[in-house]
């Protein structure tokens, strides 16, 4: 089929990423692999004092939905650019109203400053 | 026939290894495993527009949320040390409901093992409409979706667009608030025109 050429590539990028894994593994010496000093935080020197983790920022998060939200309309977007000359006027408004549906949202976000960080 | 059974295995494989793994960042790249392998599976049906939306939507949007939270929550693996069989009764109640809804979906005459189709020959399912002219599954796709049933796809706009509202409204607080520079504001400053105040604090070098 058509997708032969995707196998190889999955087969060729597992290997790469095998190899590359393993070989580590074959050529370190196992005295100088994970003893707990070895694995502790580095603190200047210090005993470490906390856990890592600082408070999480929301903004993240916000900012992987709206991804999601455009990512879906672009992908709306695909299959009508393909067959727009089978689908008319029709087809064509019917997308537009889509899009300015979304652009509603996308001015409520502009304007609330959304994605604006400090 | 053998790409079928190595994704569906690995996909089985890897959705119980989902909810059996102690790390939780573990469970979530096996459960980008599991879309990775229903891809795949998607491609043997010949559903190839949807095989790359489930990777980019599914993979680059969905579990990087779940990675989110798994992130926002902060579980140490230590902590983990449940017993198993506690949720056995009604995990398992809940479980077998789901499995036995699969029969409701699938139609018995395409499961050539079944007591009703004990013929020997194999039940081969023929796209009709790629026989007459061959498209691809994007204009199929689109020669449906913006037509004939445009009303659903508006009404996933709307759906969306109470996403995008729903998640802002959620997450903004007062405290978000920029500080911004208005540049024409500052473009129309004229010296002639400013107080004595704020030729002072104007003029201070620092």
């Amino acid at each position: 089929m058509e997708f032969a050429p995707i196998c190889v590539y999955l087969v060729i990028s597992l290997l790469l990423s095998l190899i590359l894994i393993g070989v580590s593994f074959l050529f370190a010496s196992s005295s100088s692999l994970a003893y707990p000093e070895k694995l502790l935080a580095y603190e200047c020197g210090f005993d470490p004092l906390d856990d890592a983790k600082s408070r999480f920022d929301t903004r993240f998060y916000l900012i992987s939905i709206l991804f999601i939200i455009f990512d879906l309309e672009v992908t709306f977007l695909f299959p009508w650019a393909v067959s727009l000359n089978k689908i008319g006027l029709f087809g064509f408004w019917s997308m537009i109203v889509f899009l300015l549906i979304l652009t509603i949202g996308f001015i409520y976000e502009w304007k609330k400053g959304a994605l604006d960080w400090e | 026939m053998i790409l079928f059974s190595v994704f569906s295995s690995i996909a089985l494989v890897s959705s119980v290894m989902v909810i059996r793994a102690k790390n939780p960042v573990h469970s979530v790249l096996f459960f980008i495993l599991v879309f990775f392998n229903t891809s795949g599976l998607l491609v043997l049906l010949g559903l190839d527009f949807f095989a790359m939306i489930f990777l980019v939507v599914y993979v680059g949007a969905i579990a990087v949320l779940f990675l989110f939270v798994v992130m926002m929550l902060n579980i140490k693996i230590a902590e983990i040390h449940e017993n198993v069989l506690r949720y056995l009764p009604v995990g398992g109640i809940i479980g077998l409901i789901f499995l036995l809804e699969i029969f409701f979906i699938i139609d018995n005459d395409y499961i050539p093992i079944l007591p009703t189709k004990l013929s020997t020959t194999y039940l081969t399912y023929t796209v009709y409409a790629e026989k007459i002219q061959s498209w691809t599954n994007l204009e199929t796709l689109g020669n449906l979706l913006y037509t004939t049933y445009f009303i659903l796809f508006l009404v996933s706009s709307l759906i969306l667009l109470v996403a995008m509202i729903g998640a802002i409204v959620l997450t903004m607080h007062k405290t978000t608030q920029v500080k911004r520079q208005d540049v024409f504001r500052q473009n129309a400053i004229d010296f002639k025109t400013l107080s004595i105040a704020q030729k002072i604090t104007q003029s201070d070098p620092k």
